[in-house]
């Protein structure tokens, strides 16, 4: 008869079992994917690569990638935030409105408008226990709709002496700042989920609803907080957006919707929740962006490049589905 | 006559050994009893002979054929049926279409069901074992014990499948059972005893010891024992299966204050949820161990939940250290110190997917951070890894998947959640040993004693009378909602089995 494990140290040496090289998989597949996107462009068209190419790149990416790392936080709760692309939307639509009353803080009024309004959508869906999803494609129509409303379905040109708005569109170094500004964004982000309750707290939701629950995890104001954090977001991507265009259209990111879906799900965040994270978003942002690049590089019309967003949006959600947590025995 | 042989059966699970060179012989006639620690082997063993799991290694034989068998269905048209811990039946189904859900049956031609035909062949079914359920009532409309009989049922139906007799696996079927449910149960093997092979699992020795003919120990994926259960008492079982013997308790000195209630940890008055808890009014002294005792639906277990929070329609006033806590939620609750261990841990306890650490961490891992914002990880590390070995967890490392581990260790896990928290006050164990064995078992009333010699308070809901008597200070018996009579087990109140069961029913 054997004592199974001697009571004082129950540890045996860790090696990596099956799961964690799976996740580690998980991990490192789309890395590889965006490397591989990367080198193959640069050999086919190695022009890419230019300073004055990448510049291109950092302004036109810089919107998404924004979109996509604000979209990472209600998904890694399980929920779903599509609301982003009409909030990015409509940014450019209140700062011509507001700018009037506001003068140059507009664009922090507009932000801190995105970020109330985002808490009072996640507190509506928490509270009410409204799927997000349906949620989201309700406020979605309604701020499409509004931007329609206040800006007579035409585009108009932004007040120029908007400080905020030409910071975002000028360059530091020879360098978009709207490529710094996501850097920040992403690193106080990270910040915060790695150390403050509040990131351990949004992946136990989407890993397990109700254990979260029962182990004292505020659900309400948790979703609050995320989606207040994708709103603003959003926001922040307009006007990056607008500090390019310098004009404010009702219409300008109801392109990016799709977009931002897909590169949270590239990344290998799972859209079922707890799984991925921010860097998750990073990769899967940039991914996206560079595809669009490559879609154009290999020649695909413009008009074509949403067949090849869908196709991928389909192949990211089969690689990223984990389905040891479904626990079909087979 | 030999039914079902297996010959040097194994099973790998990537690096982990979950069976090994298992050879075991299912007779006709014959009730095999069970009996292993978590994690020893015993589920993976019944899921290899029920078809679930396949086995890496070895082969079965059915009346001396080889057979594999590739999926539960394929067991059960082999005559193989395996009555689950969890009640594997679909809610929102008849009856009817439940015993039939797996198998063949009389009433489907060309696709189409014929509804009068399948309800005949069902009740045929359910006579058989002598019970009265309308083969039409949807199964989420039973009683609890009346979806286990039709569990059984849907088992016992893999009789008329095969001409040979039939296989029948209990994993744990009383686990979850009240004392006059398990009696039927008995009844129902007793009867099917002489025309099939049964195999019974069971944490419970008493059991084992009662309805088996033959008995099978098994200890870290062997086999360390078979032999007939005349030639094994209580004792000897037991320390087959620990390897150690018996704990015997020691009677503990804290006196509930009922005569100071400025001194009670928890002060309960009016306390009620729906129909389910009538007003209760009660409070627990520091340090206390109150175990409540009750049928299935008698508001034991609602009563705790309403504790935490967690029931609707909570009314009445909770005071933990004399403060009220405002609104009941479990944020609340776990705000001023009340932990609950639920009694469904793979839905309220666990976070599936994610590491020990990360489960045991998630709730007051914020007490090892800075001034209660910032979060220290590898503090946190430590104090779950200490926990994993005070609760003896068995487990590769800190950071494996909480899916990993077997039932028992899961379970120790999500105490140690609790366990953990430097400010803890009161805990609340809802059928804290459901799936344990009785090693693990008195592992975690050790635990629990230690903790509340250290001042913790503990309420906790028992799987049975046993193990109220011998955990709790106090213990009170809830029917129907409300407390129908508590004994000071401290103060020389010492009541019978018999008492206890006439004040639960």
């Amino acid at each position: 008869m054997s004592h199974v494990q001697p009571a004082t140290d129950p540890l045996v040496p860790a090696k990596p079992g099956f799961a964690e090289r799976r996740a580690a998989l998980r991990r490192g597949v789309p890395l590889a994917v965006l490397i591989l996107l990367v080198g193959v462009s640069a050999i086919i068209a190695p022009g890419t690569l230019s300073p004055a190419a990448l510049n291109g790149f950092i302004s036109d990416a810089a919107p998404l990638m924004i979109l996509v790392i604000g979209s990472t936080i209600p998904i890694l709760t399980g929920s779903i935030d599509l609301s982003v692309a009409g909030i990015a939307s409509i940014t450019g639509v209140m700062l011509v409105v507001l700018a009037p009353i506001f003068g140059p803080w507009t664009c922090l009024v507009v932000v801190l408008l995105a970020l109330l309004f985002g808490a009072l959508q996640g507190w509506l869906h928490a509270w009410l226990q409204i799927p997000s999803f349906i949620t989201t494609l309700g406020t979605l129509s309604m701020l499409s709709g509004l931007s329609l409303l206040l800006s007579n379905a035409t585009a108009q040109p932004l007040p120029d002496s908007d400080p905020f708005i030409n910071l975002l569109g000028d360059t530091s170094f020879d360098i978009p700042n709207t490529g710094f500004a996501t850097l920040v964004l992403v690193a106080v982000l990270a910040l915060v989920m790695r150390y403050t309750r509040i990131g351990r707290d949004l992946f136990a939701l989407g890993a397990g609803e109700r254990a979260a629950l029962m182990s004292g995890v505020r659900n309400v104001r948790l979703r609050s907080f995320a989606f207040a954090i994708s709103a603003g977001c959003a926001a922040l991507a307009g006007l990056a957006l607008v500090s390019v265009t310098q004009f404010s259209s009702p219409t300008l990111a109801g392109n990016l919707l799709l977009l931002s879906i897909v590169g949270v799900v590239l990344g290998g965040t799972a859209i079922s929740g707890g799984v991925g994270g921010l860097w998750a978003g990073v990769i899967g942002g940039l991914i996206t962006a560079w595809l669009r690049v490559a879609t154009v590089l290999i020649g695909v019309k413009p008009t074509g490049q949403y067949i090849v967003f869908g196709v991928m949006a389909l192949i990211a959600v089969f690689l990223t589905t984990d389905r040891t947590k479904i626990g079909i025995i087979k | 006559m030999q039914l079902l042989e297996t010959r040097g059966v194994g099973k790998i699970f990537g690096r982990v050994t979950a069976l090994e060179q298992m050879d075991l012989v299912l007779n006709q006639g014959e009730v095999l009893g069970l009996v292993g620690q978590n994690g020893s082997g015993k589920s993976t063993l019944l899921k290899i002979i029920g078809g679930l799991v396949q086995p890496s290694s070895g082969e079965m034989l059915l009346h001396g054929k080889p057979v594999r068998l590739r999926s539960q269905s394929d067991a059960t048209m082999h005559g193989i049926g395996m009555v689950h811990q969890e009640q594997s039946l679909v809610p929102n189904l008849t009856v009817a279409e439940n015993i039939f859900l797996d198998k063949p049956n009389p009433a489907k031609a060309q696709g189409l069901y014929r509804w009068k035909q399948l309800y005949e062949a069902a009740a045929a079914q359910l006579r058989k074992i002598e019970v009265d359920i309308d083969p039409r009532a949807i199964v989420e409309d039973l009683r609890f014990a009346q979806r286990q009989q039709v569990e059984l049922a849907k088992v016992l139906a893999v009789e008329d499948l095969v001409s040979h007799p039939p296989i029948i696996l209990f994993d744990e079927p009383t686990s979850v059972l009240t004392p006059e449910e398990i009696r039927l149960l008995f009844r129902q093997i007793d009867r099917l005893r002489q025309s099939a092979a049964i195999v019974f699992v069971s944490h419970r020795l008493d059991e084992i010891l009662h309805i088996s003919d033959r008995a099978v120990v098994m200890t870290d994926g062997r086999k360390v024992a078979d032999e007939p259960v005349s030639a094994l008492n209580r004792e000897s079982l037991y320390r087959l299966m620990v390897g150690r013997q018996r704990a015997i308790r020691a009677p503990r000195g804290i006196q509930s204050d009922e005569a100071d209630p400025s001194k009670a940890r928890l002060q309960v008055s009016g306390l009620s949820a729906g129909q389910q808890v009538r007003p209760a009014t009660l409070s627990v002294a520091p340090g206390e161990i109150l175990g409540l005792l009750g049928v299935q639906s008698s508001g034991a277990e609602e009563f705790c939940r309403a504790l935490f929070g967690a029931e609707d329609n909570v009314q009445g006033k909770i005071k933990l250290n004399g403060a009220q806590i405002s609104v009941p939620s479990p944020a609340a609750a776990v705000q001023a110190g009340i932990g609950y261990l639920p009694a469904n841990r793979h839905v309220e306890g666990m976070l599936k997917g994610r590491t020990l650490v990360e489960n045991m961490a998630l709730t007051f891992g914020l007490d090892y951070g800075h001034r209660g914002i910032l979060v220290n990880r590898r503090a946190e590390r430590q104090v779950a890894t200490e926990w994993i070995g005070r609760l003896k967890v068995k487990t590769r490392s800190a950071d494996a998947r909480i899916d990993d581990l077997s039932g028992g260790n899961q379970q120790k896990v999500v105490l140690g959640k609790w366990l953990l928290s430097r400010r803890l006050q009161l805990l609340l164990l809802d059928h804290p040993t459901r799936g344990l064995d009785p090693g693990a078992r008195d592992d975690l009333f050790a635990v629990i004693r230690a903790e509340a010699a250290k001042g913790l308070s503990v309420i906790f809901i028992a799987d049975t009378i046993g193990e109220v008597l011998d955990l709790s200070d106090r213990v009170i018996v809830m029917r129907d909602g409300t407390m129908s009579a508590e004994y000071n087990l401290n103060r020389g109140d010492a009541p019978s089995e018999e008492d206890l069961v006439r004040a639960m029913v």
